[in-house]
């Protein structure tokens, strides 16, 4: 089952085009990588995914389960399924943690004309994730993402993304300012997710995380176009080679 | 023969209702009220002319309708189920109810009018010293009604004090009335004044509040501007500090059309402290306008301020903050700090911190920052599906929760965030 369904997607930051046509196909069980030198269009595509402001889409269209995802607000996205991991999270230091999972969780609900989550169902659920996440229950009122380390930031991505258990999940260089330890505890958290019925996109510039979280397919993003794909094989390719020899090859 | 004032013709003369109130006698002693008659006949309402006055226009005032209801219910006061112990104290367009029975050792409470001179001369002691003091004058002329909290020495209330404003318009559109709090020594007591309008008709209410407190005493003053998009309210508190004494005041505005308060605090003795903390939303079209004025007198005194506006649509939003440090009171600490959020581009902020320092010895520090809510932040609380106006409301309340935070007990912060959400 299709998921998503990316055709010859076009989009622009102010005058600057970044994204040249764009094909990709994500279906139900499936976990692709999208892999890619830094500036090559990576966290773009998943911002313009995200429908976050300031990106004009010029070309191209965009289905997440048959449905115009380009026409949806970011919110509803959201509670459609779709989940976006942060290449780099947002500091709110006036919002407690808890008070975003609390409210997400039930803005997913209502979406699906569920009620409120009992209080108390709630915060057992928060603190066995809280738990797996290898992180601390104080966390829980702190501000998000307020002064947290780079390693705390992403796992707190993966903590949102296991609590709201999104159809896919769309995760921007989850991996980067890991060390060995967090990064296990990351894979671990998106191998829960993984299922028949989920997809999974992961965006990274590094090999490493794919070594946990072994991807079906794998792309290289370059200068807005995917000009190669392949299975895990690839990845382990580009680990070997390097980026420049691909990229010669393929263009 | 006097000569006449040189800004006479600038200056707004009183509506006829007005000077239908002052010339009965008020609470006032007849001396007192005979000098604030002549001082309010010739000043009038304070225009934008005055210094103190500047930003913010009382033209809603001088264009009060006229009365038409007759006394209205009395309401069960808000505040009397979210703080059950409290000893809640209830006045409606101004008149009192009724002084609660069997209070706390060491609490008396006497209605304005009945108490005797020595009393009413404390309560009216502060004298107006100019234009800018017009209301002043003006409550001092023509308040008949109020309160008289005394708390004798080494008494540690444990019950809050709760006064319960409902300004709703009775038998009149205007009210004028004056408190006087008295703090023994080594006595500790928290006042919560609630201001509201259950009705639409515009009332507006002129306030004047006397606080002494004595050696070593506390006092935590919460003042909550709730519902009533229509009234109005011009609120002064004027403080004074002895030895050792603490005051905190918890300033939140979220309603009415016009909000005026202005706190003067008056640190006579050394050791004393102050800590003003401020909240106002102004929204729609209202005006929230906080002057603070503190006055180190002594050496070895603190204050700190903390003052937030949030102000959406068209709303006004004025903290002016005050601190004069005298000559020769050395080792003096003032801190001052204001915090605004522009939530629309109709909406208008003014701060200004106004120091005047006459000693050397001084740590004094101030700072103002007019920000609006972040993009970037509402961005990736939409991104975990959370509605655009439920990621506005976090992070207002977010924003907000300093102030709020600091009312001293649990089922207060949770029911004033829930205020604040409603009207947010
Ligand atoms: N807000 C922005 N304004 C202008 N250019 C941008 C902006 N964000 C990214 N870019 C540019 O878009 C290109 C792609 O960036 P990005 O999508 O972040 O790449 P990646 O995630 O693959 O490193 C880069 O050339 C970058 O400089
Ligand atoms: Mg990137």
């Amino acid at each position: 089952m299709k998921l998503l369904e990316i055709k010859n997607l076009h989009a622009n930051i102010g005058d600057k085009i970044i994204l040249r046509g764009i094909n990709l196909t994500v279906n139900a069980g499936e976990v692709h990588a999208i892999m890619g030198p830094n500036g090559s269009g990576k966290s773009t595509l998943c911002q313009v995914l995200g429908g976050r402001d300031g990106f004009e889409v010029t070309e191209g269209t965009v289905e997440f389960e048959g449905r115009n995802l380009l026409d949806m607000e970011t919110e509803d996205r959201a509670t459609a399924g779709l989940l976006l991991g942060f290449q780099h999270p947002v500091e709110i230091p006036g919002v407690k943690n808890i008070y975003l999972l609390k409210e997400a969780l039930n803005a997913q609900r209502a979406a699906r004309g569920l009620g409120e989550l009992d209080t108390f169902v709630f915060m057992k659920q928060v603190r066995e994730l809280v738990k797996s996440m290898q992180m601390d229950d104080a966390f829980l009122h702190r501000g998000v993402n307020a002064g947290f380390s780079g390693g705390e930031k992403k796992r707190n991505e993966i903590l949102q993304m296991l609590l709201l258990q999104p159809k896919l999940a769309l995760l921007d260089e989850t991996d980067s300012g890991l060390d060995i330890d967090a990064l296990k505890i990351v894979s671990e958290g998106i191998n829960r997710l993984r299922g028949t019925d989920r997809g999974i996109v992961l965006v990274t510039h590094y090999q490493r995380l794919l070594s946990y979280v072994e991807p079906d397919f794998v792309h290289i993003l370059y200068k807005g176009q995917i000009i190669k794909s392949g299975d895990k094989s690839l990845a382990l390719q580009l680990e070997a080679e390097g980026y420049q020899d691909i990229l010669e090859a393929a263009s | 023969m006097s000569a006449p004032l040189p800004n006479l013709p600038e200056r707004a003369a009183l509506p006829d209702w007005l000077r239908g109130a002052i010339s009965q006698p008020s609470a006032a002693p007849a001396d007192v009220q005979a000098i604030a008659q002549a001082q309010i006949t010739t000043w009038g309402l304070p225009t934008l002319r005055d210094e103190e006055w500047r930003w913010t226009n009382l033209r809603a005032i001088m264009r009060l309708p006229a009365a038409t209801a007759e006394h209205t219910q009395w309401q069960p006061s808000p505040l009397a189920t979210v703080l059950p112990d409290a000893l809640v104290i209830q006045f409606s367009a101004g008149k009192l109810k009724a002084i609660p029975e069997n209070l706390p050792d060491g609490l008396t409470m006497t209605a304005l009018n009945t108490a005797e001179a020595a009393l009413r001369h404390a309560a009216f002691a502060p004298n107006a010293a100019s234009a800018n003091d017009a209301l002043l004058a003006l409550n001092t002329a023509s308040a008949h009604d109020g309160l008289i909290i005394d708390i004798a020495a080494n008494t540690s209330l444990t019950r809050p004090i709760v006064l319960d404003w409902q300004d709703d318009a009775g038998t009149s559109n205007h009210s004028e009335t004056r408190v006087l709090i008295r703090i023994g020594p080594h006595s500790e007591a928290t006042v919560i004044e609630s201001t509201y309008a259950t009705s639409a008709a515009t009332h507006w209410r002129n306030a004047v509040s006397v606080i002494h407190q004595a050696a070593n005493s506390q006092l935590t003053h919460i003042s909550l501007g709730l519902a009533g998009a229509a009234r109005l309210l011009t609120d002064r508190s004027f403080v004074t500090l002895l030895r050792d004494a603490r005051y905190r005041s918890i300033n939140i505005q979220l309603g009415g059309q016009l909000v005026r308060r202005e706190i003067d605090v008056d640190i006579r003795e050394p050791g004393a402290h102050c800590d003003l903390l401020g909240l106002m939303m102004p929204r729609d079209k209202q005006i929230m306008d906080t002057h603070t004025r503190v006055t180190h007198a002594a050496p070895h005194t603190t204050s700190n301020e903390q003052y937030q506006i949030i102000a959406d649509d068209a709303g006004r939003g004025i903290f002016k903050g005050r601190i004069l440090v005298a000559q020769d009171a050395q080792k003096i600490e003032a801190y001052q700090n204001s915090r605004n959020l522009l939530l629309s581009n109709t909406a208008e902020i003014d701060t200004k911190p106004e120091l005047e320092i006459y000693a050397d010895d001084v740590k004094c520090s101030h700072g103002a920052t007019i920000g609006r809510l972040d993009d970037e932040a509402l961005y990736y609380l939409r991104s975990r599906g959370i509605s655009r106006t439920d990621a506005r409301r976090l992070l207002i309340s977010g924003f907000a929760q300093e102030i709020v935070n600091a009312l001293p007990s649990p089922d207060l912060v949770a029911w004033m965030s829930a205020q604040m959400d409603a009207s947010a």
